[in-house]
């Protein structure tokens, strides 16, 4: 979708239809997507498709105000019901529909999920446990992920998750996603639950461990803020029902977000969403009339 | 006549009552109720007494029979057949209800077709289920087993179902997304993140089933903490009476603080109240 908005550099509306190399296929595809629970619409028409660059992933912020069904997207991703399978239309993962749910498509939730029973060690190696890798090698790897997450081996990775402030859980939860070098990860507004100082350090974590990552990222998130941050692409949801209002490419971050939350032109990307949303969602209203 | 402000708190609607004024407030009610019971069954003749010492013997003749409770009639062995019989029926009851009630939390089907059962158990009078484990299992150690265990087992199964079933499900969605299968979801997640609770239900539970004793040993028993008490009434010995009821509330509690001091050291993650 595109709209005419004033140009605003580093701002560029993605080009229609985006193509991908007909050889590669493209990592996710979703054509005409509706859910509908009954009578309720969650999201209508969804249509979107994310390329495979080669060795690269992208990094897309699903940006919408609560409630606009953006955790809708991931979940049909992911493949978790009651919201897979789509009502209408396909969701496809690599040319081929989504099935059960699995480690490729890693999802990281607002709510801590950090398995109470189990210390910081075993929780990141969770999904290697599953896979059946040996004791040794698990922990191994997971102490190596407890170290990229910026938590501390020998302090931490004893320790219970009832003993972790909120930031130090979202950081298990990263480490034992990317433990498993996922091609997809899901992250439903991870940092939501989080203080402002942690969020933008979460930040800034994220960008540096997504950069090795190689994986595609699709995070869901009310703030614009941290939309324009971390997306090098960003799709701007409706409220309910869901639709895509705007799909923009913005520039990988190469500062801190504290600083570059302080760059004009950081601002004024800010600043120009919040129009756009503002307009397109009176438009949409007075459409609907 | 006004309180001082600093104690009219004390009176306040749900105020919760600081230590040490609680055990305080607790040792007075039991001394209040000594006092009364010692005032009502005071003097050494029996004629003399407010209360008859056949209905209610005095605090030092309760006491002083203790001895005779011991050597005479065997308190220790009755302490231990009562246990064991627990222990085999709730053991039971806990090796069948508790796998049961984690694949009937699991695979919800398993649940619904089993509801009708777990209503029938758990409304049951546990009284009406004696005739019956009876008729079945004779009047031999066997039936006073079976029973606790038939008393017990649709409460085990109906609390683990229940815990297994509050472990929210971003739990499992988390587990799934990280590549679990089935089997290791219920086995990883969903039993040990609930298994404080199944514990705590247990913990509960044994209790119930200390109290199905008395209801175990009605019949041929030899040894017995249910069966010493109904002896004791029948030859009129009610010193004992008095004394059986004050150990069995105490061997429960006892129980029931070791148990708690277990699962302290079992689940160091997740702190529970008393």
């Amino acid at each position: 979708m595109t709209t005419d908005g004033p140009t605003i550099p580093g701002v560029t509306d993605a080009p229609a239809g985006t193509a991908p190399p007909a050889e590669v296929p493209p990592v996710v595809e979703f054509r005409n997507v509706t859910k509908r629970f009954g009578d309720l619409t969650v999201i209508r028409n969804v249509t979107f498709t994310v390329p495979d660059l080669p060795n690269k992933g992208e990094f897309i912020a699903i940006l919408g105000p609560s409630g606009c069904g953006k955790s809708t997207v991931l979940r049909l991703i992911a493949g978790l019901r009651p919201h897979h399978p789509a009502s209408e239309g396909t969701v496809l993962v690599q040319s081929k529909p989504v099935g059960e749910p699995g480690s490729d498509r890693s999802m990281v939730f607002q709510d801590y999920t950090s398995f109470d029973n189990r210390t910081v060690e075993d929780n990141v190696a969770f999904g290697l446990e599953c896979r059946g890798v040996g004791a040794k090698e698990r922990r191994e790897r997971a102490r190596q992920w407890i170290a990229k997450v910026g938590l501390n081996v020998d302090r931490d990775a004893q320790k219970y998750p009832s003993q972790l402030s909120g930031g130090m859980r979202q950081r298990v939860a990263i480490a034992r996603t990317l433990i498993l070098s996922p091609r997809i990860i899901l992250m439903d507004e991870p940092f939501g639950a989080l203080d402002p100082t942690t969020r933008l350090n979460m930040q800034s974590l994220l960008v540096d461990l997504w950069r090795e990552a190689q994986a595609t990222v699709f995070f869901v998130t009310h703030s614009i803020e941290e939309a324009v941050y971390l997306g090098d692409r960003v799709y701007v949801f409706s409220s309910a029902p869901g639709t895509i209002l705007r799909e923009m490419a913005l520039p990988a971050p190469h500062l801190p977000p504290k600083e570059m939350q302080r760059e004009p032109e950081f601002v004024e990307r800010c600043f120009d969403i919040r129009d756009t949303i503002d307009k397109l969602e009176a438009s949409t209203r007075a459409g609907d009339d | 006549m006004t309180i001082p402000s600093r104690y009219s708190s004390l009176m306040e609607l749900r105020h919760q009552t600081p230590q040490p004024l609680r055990s305080l407030a607790g040792v007075f009610t039991v001394g209040l109720v000594l006092l009364v019971w010692w005032f009502v069954t005071r003097g050494s003749i029996a004629e003399d007494r407010m209360l008859s010492p056949a209905l209610l013997p005095s605090p030092g003749e309760v006491v002083r029979s203790f001895g005779s409770l011991w050597t005479e009639r065997a308190l220790l062995a009755s302490i231990a057949a009562s246990l064991q019989r627990v222990l085999i029926g709730f053991g039971l009851a806990i090796v069948v209800g508790v796998p049961a009630g984690v694949v009937a939390a699991s695979w919800r089907l398993f649940e619904a077709g089993s509801a009708p059962f777990v209503l029938f158990g758990r409304n049951v009078p546990m009284a009406a289920l004696i005739p019956l484990t009876m008729m079945w299992f004779g009047i031999d150690e066997t039936q006073k087993v079976l029973f606790i265990f038939i008393a017990c087992v649709p409460f085990v199964f109906s609390d683990t179902t229940s815990a297994v079933a509050s472990v929210p499900d971003r739990y499992v969605e988390t587990a799934q997304t990280l590549g679990a299968s089935e089997l290791q979801i219920v086995g990883k997640v969903l039993v040990p993140l609930a298994m404080p609770e199944i514990y705590n239900g247990l913990r509960h539970l044994f209790g119930l089933a200390f109290g199905y004793i008395m209801l175990a040993e009605v019949v041929n028993a030899e040894h017995g903490l249910g069966r010493l008490l109904m002896d004791s009434q029948r030859r009129s010995i009610p010193q004992h009476v008095i004394l059986i009821l004050l150990i069995v509330s105490l061997l429960a509690y006892g129980i029931d603080r070791l148990l708690l001091w277990f699962q302290r050291g079992l689940f160091p993650y997740r702190t529970v109240d008393a």
